[in-house]
C-alpha cells in the first residue's frame, strides 16, 4: 500500500495546487481575525453559524477537499494510468485505501491549521476550544474525502456534480430544511465539535453527539465500501 | 530474466492452453466490438492483428481483466481473469495508452512496479532497466523521455516481476528501427524463456517474423488463426498469384493458360506474367516443363501473396 | 434483304472514382470561428455526445429554472392570499432580484462549464489542429469566449422568461400585468449580458491558466464563495468610502451591481451592500474593469500560440 500512498502524495500535491488550496484555507483565518480586531465584533454564536459553520465546514472545507480527493482516481482515470494500479495482485482494498488515505494527507492539513487558527484567533487563545474546531473539522476532511474519492471513481465530471452538492445541499438546503442536516457532513461537523467542547454551538441540538458518531462512520465506511466496489466492477481505462 | 522451463513450441498441439477465450463476445451499447470469439493462447508468441476498430484492444482487454465480457469467458492458468487480481501476479500488461507519471524517475516507476506486485529486490529492477537498455536514463523523470524511451520503460516495468505471461497491445508505437529490432530480439529471448506473449501490432512484418500464432481479428471476428502460411493455405478459394518473368511471355502464357492447375494469367504492360492457380504444387512440376518444351527461358518465378501482408489483405477485403 | 445491318452504337463511361483534388469553393477565417463557435456551444451543452454528458449543463440550468418556478408560485400564493395589493407591499423578489439570487449557480455552471471548452484541448495537444488551420490564437480564444457567452446569455435568459410566464399567469389581471410590467423584460435582458460576460470571461481565464478542469473550477468557485462573507464583514466593519470599496470587492456582487443600474433599484441580495451607494458609473466602471482585464489577459495568453 505504501507505493500507491507515496504515489498519490505525489500527484497531489503539485505546486500550484497547494497554493490555490492555501489561498482559500487562509481566509477563514483572516475573516476571524478582522472580526476580533474591530469594535462590534459579532456575538459567539454569529461567529459560529457564519464563520465555523457556512465559511469552513460548508465552503472551505468541502472546497479544498473536493479538489484534491476527487483527484486521487480521476487524474489517473483521466492520464489512462490506473491500470498500473489495477493490474497490480492485491485486493482492490489495498488501492483504495492508501489512495483516500493520501487524499486526506493532502488536504487535511490545510483545514486542521486553517481550524485551529480560526479557532485559536476567535476564542482568545483559548487551547481548547481551537482542538474542538480543529478536530471536528478533520473529521469532516476525512468524510468529505471517502464521499469524493468516490465521486472521482464514480464519474468524470465530479467537480461539477461536487459542486453542487457543496453549493446546494450543504450550503443552501442544509441551513434551511431540518431533515436535510441528518445527511449532511457540515452539521456532523458541528455536531462532532459540539461533543468535543460544549461551548462550541451550544444551542445545537439537530441530533446527539452518538448520532454523528454512528453516521460518520456509516458515511466514511459506506464510501470507501463503495469506492472499493466501484474500483472492482469498473472498466479501467 | 529468469527463465522458465523450456517449452517445444512446435509441437504445441501437446500443451495445454494458458489462456482460453471461449465464445467471448463485447458490446457497447448497440455496437458490437467484439463477436463471438474463440481462441487458445499456448506459450510462444501470438501475434493479434486487425485493422483499426477491429476489437484488438478490446479483445486484449478482456484477456487482461480491464474490461468484463458481455458473452463468454475469458480463463488464464484456468482460473477466470476478471476480478482476479492474484492472477495478475502471473501477468505482465502492456496497455495501449502511453501516458506514464511525468514527475517520475525511470527507476521509481520500475521500483513502484515491482513492489506492487511483490517485487523488493532491487536488483530484478537493475534487470528489468537493463533488459530494455536504459540504465543510463533511469535517473531523470519520465516527462524528459522520448516516446520511445516512455515505452522501453513502460515495458520494464512489465517485466520487473518476471511474468509468465505478457500482453503487449502495440507496444512498438513510437520505436525507432533501432529499437524495434532490439525489441523483437527481446521478444524472441522471452518467448524462447517459455514464457507467453500475445502482441498486437499493425506492423505485419514485424509480426510475421515473431509470431509463431496470428489470429487475425476483423470487424470483431476471428478471421483466422495459426501459421500465416497455413491459413494460406486453407484460404483455397482464393488461387495463388504468381510471378512469371520469361523472354517471350505471350507465347509462354498461351501455353500455361491450357494448364489444369492454371485458373487465369494475366499479362501486364511490362511483359511479366502473373498466373493465378489454386494447385501451386502441379504448377511448380508443369510450368519448367512447359518451357522447356517450348524453348523459352524462365528467369524469374516468384510467389506474390506468400506473406501475411497478402492473407491480411485478402481476409480484411472479403 | 439487301445493306448493312443497323447497328446501335451503346454508349458507356468509365469514371475516375480515385483521388479528386478538391476544386470547390474554400471558405477562409471567418468559417473555421464559427466552426470553433458552434463546437464550443455543442460542448457546453454536452451536444453530439452520449447522454451522461447532458446530465450536468442540464441540470444546472434545470436548477435555474426551478428557482424561477419557485418565485413564481410564491408570488402567485401571495396574491391569492393576501391580494394584490398587500403581495406587492411584500417586495417579494422579481427579476430585478433573480441574478443576484441566482447568481452562485451561475458562477458554479461557469465554473464547470468553461473549462471544458479550453482545458481538454490543451491536455490532449489537439489545439494544434485548431492553429493549423486559418486560425490564429486570438481567433480561438475569442471564438470559444463567445460560444460560452452566448450559452451563459441563454442560461440566463431562460429562467427570467419561465418566471415571466409564472408570474404573468399567477396574476389575477395577466393582460394588465403585462402591460404594467413590460418594462422588465429589456431590462432583464439587457441585464443578462453583463452577467454572462463577466462569468464566462472569469471562468475562461482561470481555465487557461490550468490543463486540469478541476482546479480551474474549484478555484473560481472559491474565490467566489469566500470574497462574499470576507468584504461583507470587512466592509460593514470599517464603513464609510473604505467600506463601499472594500464592498466592491466582493466578487459575486459586481455584475448584479449593473443589474441594479438597470432596474434602478437595489436588489435583495445587493440591497445591504455598502458598494450599492456608489454611482452607476463607479458600479459600471469597476464591471468593465473586472471583465475586460480578464479579457485582455485571456487574449494575451492565447495571442502568441503557434501549433
Amino acid at each position: 500500500m505504501l507505493p500507491i500512498f507515496s504515489l498519490t502524495l505525489r500527484q497531489l500535491s503539485g505546486k500550484w495546487r497547494l497554493t490555490i488550496m492555501s489561498v482559500l484555507a487562509l481566509l477563514p483565518v483572516a475573516i476571524a481575525v478582522l472580526m476580533v480586531s474591530f469594535d462590534g465584533a459579532p456575538t459567539v454564536e454569529e461567529f459560529e453559524v457564519a464563520v465555523l459553520s457556512s465559511i469552513l465546514a460548508g465552503a472551505i472545507s468541502p472546497l479544498v477537499v473536493l479538489a484534491i480527493a476527487s483527484a486521487a482516481f480521476a487524474n489517473e482515470i483521466e492520464d489512462k494510468t490506473l491500470a498500473n494500479l489495477t493490474l497490480a495482485p492485491v485486493p482492490r482494498w489495498q488501492i483504495v485505501l492508501p489512495k483516500l488515505l493520501a487524499a486526506i494527507c493532502v488536504s487535511g492539513p490545510f483545514i486542521a491549521i486553517s481550524a485551529f487558527l480560526t479557532g485559536y484567533f476567535a476564542y482568545s487563545a483559548d487551547i481548547r476550544a481551537a482542538l474542538a474546531v480543529t478536530g471536528s473539522a478533520i473529521i469532516g476532511v476525512a468524510l468529505y474525502s471517502s464521499a469524493f474519492v468516490w465521486l472521482g471513481l464514480k464519474t468524470t465530471r465530479a467537480i461539477g456534480y461536487g459542486l453542487l452538492y457543496i453549493v446546494l445541499w450543504e450550503g443552501f438546503f442544509s441551513s434551511f430544511v431540518m431533515g436535510v442536516r441528518l445527511f449532511s457532513v457540515r452539521y456532523y461537523s458541528i455536531a462532532w465539535m459540539h461533543g468535543f467542547d460544549e461551548r462550541r454551538f451550544a444551542g445545537f441540538d439537530d441530533f446527539s453527539f452518538g448520532l454523528a458518531v454512528v453516521a460518520s462512520v456509516v458515511v466514511f465506511g459506506g464510501f470507501s465500501l463503495l469506492s472499493i466496489r466501484r474500483l472492482r466492477h469498473m472498466d479501467v481505462p | 530474466m529468469g527463465a522458465l522451463p523450456a517449452v517445444d513450441t512446435v509441437t504445441t498441439n501437446d500443451v495445454a492452453p494458458v489462456i482460453r477465450v471461449d465464445h467471448v463476445s463485447r458490446w457497447f451499447g448497440s455496437v458490437v466490438a467484439v463477436s463471438d470469439v474463440t481462441f487458445d493462447v499456448k506459450p510462444g508468441i501470438t501475434g493479434l492483428l486487425g485493422p483499426n476498430g477491429a476489437g484488438k484492444t478490446t479483445l486484449l482487454r478482456m484477456m487482461t481483466g480491464l474490461t468484463g465480457t458481455s458473452d463468454g469467458t475469458v480463463t488464464v492458468f484456468e482460473e477466470p481473469v476478471r476480478r482476479n487480481p492474484p492472477l495478475y501476479g502471473r501477468m505482465g500488461v502492456m496497455s495501449e495508452h502511453e501516458t506514464v507519471y511525468g514527475f517520475m524517475k525511470g527507476r521509481d516507476f520500475v521500483r513502484m512496479m515491482g513492489r506492487l506486485r511483490g517485487v523488493t529486490d532491487e536488483a530484478a529492477v537493475d534487470k528489468a532497466i537493463n533488459f530494455v537498455d536504459l540504465a543510463d536514463a533511469a535517473h531523470r523523470p519520465m516527462g524528459t523521455y522520448s516516446r520511445g524511451m516512455r515505452q522501453r520503460m513502460r515495458l520494464a516495468g512489465t517485466l520487473v516481476h518476471d511474468p509468465e505471461i505478457l500482453i503487449l497491445d502495440e507496444p512498438l508505437n513510437g520505436a525507432d528501427p533501432r529499437q524495434r529490432v532490439h525489441f523483437q530480439t527481446l521478444l524472441r529471448q522471452l518467448a524462447a524463456e517459455g514464457r507467453t506473449i500475445v502482441l498486437s501490432s499493425h506492423i505485419l512484418e514485424e509480426v510475421e517474423q515473431l509470431a509463431d500464432t496470428v489470429l487475425l481479428i476483423v470487424n470483431g471476428k476471428l478471421a483466422a488463426s495459426g501459421d500465416f502460411r497455413a491459413i494460406r493455405v486453407a484460404l483455397d478459394e482464393r488461387p495463388y498469384h504468381v510471378l512469371v518473368v520469361s523472354d517471350s511471355p505471350r507465347e509462354l502464357a498461351a501455353a500455361v493458360v491450357k494448364l489444369e492447375s492454371v485458373d487465369a494469367v494475366n499479362v501486364d504492360p511490362d511483359g511479366t506474367l502473373v498466373v493465378l492457380s489454386r494447385n501451386v504444387r502441379d504448377l511448380q512440376i508443369e510450368l519448367p516443363r512447359l518451357a522447356q518444351s517450348a524453348a523459352i527461358s524462365l528467369r524469374r518465378v516468384e510467389p506474390l501473396d506468400d506473406s501475411l501482408e497478402s492473407v491480411f489483405g485478402y481476409l480484411v477485403e472479403r | 434483304m439487301t445493306g448493312q445491318p443497323e447497328v446501335t452504337k451503346r454508349e458507356g463511361t468509365v469514371f475516375d472514382i480515385g483521388y479528386q483534388n478538391y476544386t470547390g469553393p474554400r471558405e477562409g477565417r471567418n468559417r473555421a470561428r464559427l466552426s470553433v463557435i458552434k463546437n464550443g456551444v455543442r460542448t457546453s451543452l454536452g451536444f453530439g455526445r452520449g447522454a451522461l454528458a447532458k446530465v450536468l449543463p442540464w441540470l444546472f440550468i434545470g436548477v435555474l429554472v426551478f428557482i424561477a418556478i419557485i418565485m413564481a408560485l410564491v408570488a402567485g400564493a401571495a396574491d391569492r392570499l393576501i391580494g394584490p395589493e398587500d403581495a406587492e407591499q411584500l417586495n417579494l423578489p422579481s427579476h430585478s432580484d433573480f441574478y443576484g439570487i441566482a447568481s452562485i449557480i451561475f458562477f458554479v455552471f461557469a465554473a464547470v462549464g468553461a473549462p471544458e471548452l479550453l482545458c481538454p484541448d490543451r491536455r490532449e495537444g489537439v489545439i494544434n489542429l485548431y492553429l493549423v488551420r486559418p486560425l490564429t490564437g486570438s481567433d480561438y480564444a475569442f471564438s470559444r469566449w463567445l460560444a460560452f457567452f452566448m450559452v451563459m446569455v441563454a442560461v440566463a435568459w431562460l429562467p427570467q422568461f419561465i418566471l415571466l410566464i409564472g408570474l404573468i399567469m399567477g396574476d389575477p389581471q395577466p393582460v394588465d400585468y403585462l402591460l404594467d410590467n413590460w418594462l422588465d423584460i429589456p431590462k432583464f435582458l439587457a441585464a443578462g449580458i453583463p452577467l454572462a460576460a463577466y462569468t464566462t470571461t472569469l471562468a475562461l481565464l482561470t481555465a487557461a491558466f490550468t490543463t486540469r478542469r478541476a482546479y480551474a473550477a474549484v478555484f473560481l468557485v472559491g474565490l467566489f464563495v469566500i470574497t462574499t462573507p470576507f468584504t461583507t464583514g470587512l466592509a460593514s466593519e470599517i464603513g464609510g468610502t473604505a467600506g463601499q470599496w472594500i464592498s466592491m470587492f466582493n466578487l459575486s456582487n459586481i455584475p448584479v451591481h449593473v443589474n441594479d443600474v438597470i432596474f434602478g433599484e437595489p436588489s435583495v441580495i445587493t440591497r445591504e451592500a455598502p458598494a450599492a451607494e456608489l454611482s452607476a458609473w463607479i458600479l459600471v466602471g469597476w464591471f468593465l474593469l473586472w471583465t475586460l482585464v480578464p479579457a485582455g489577459v485571456l487574449w494575451v495568453r492565447y495571442r502568441r500560440l503557434t501549433p
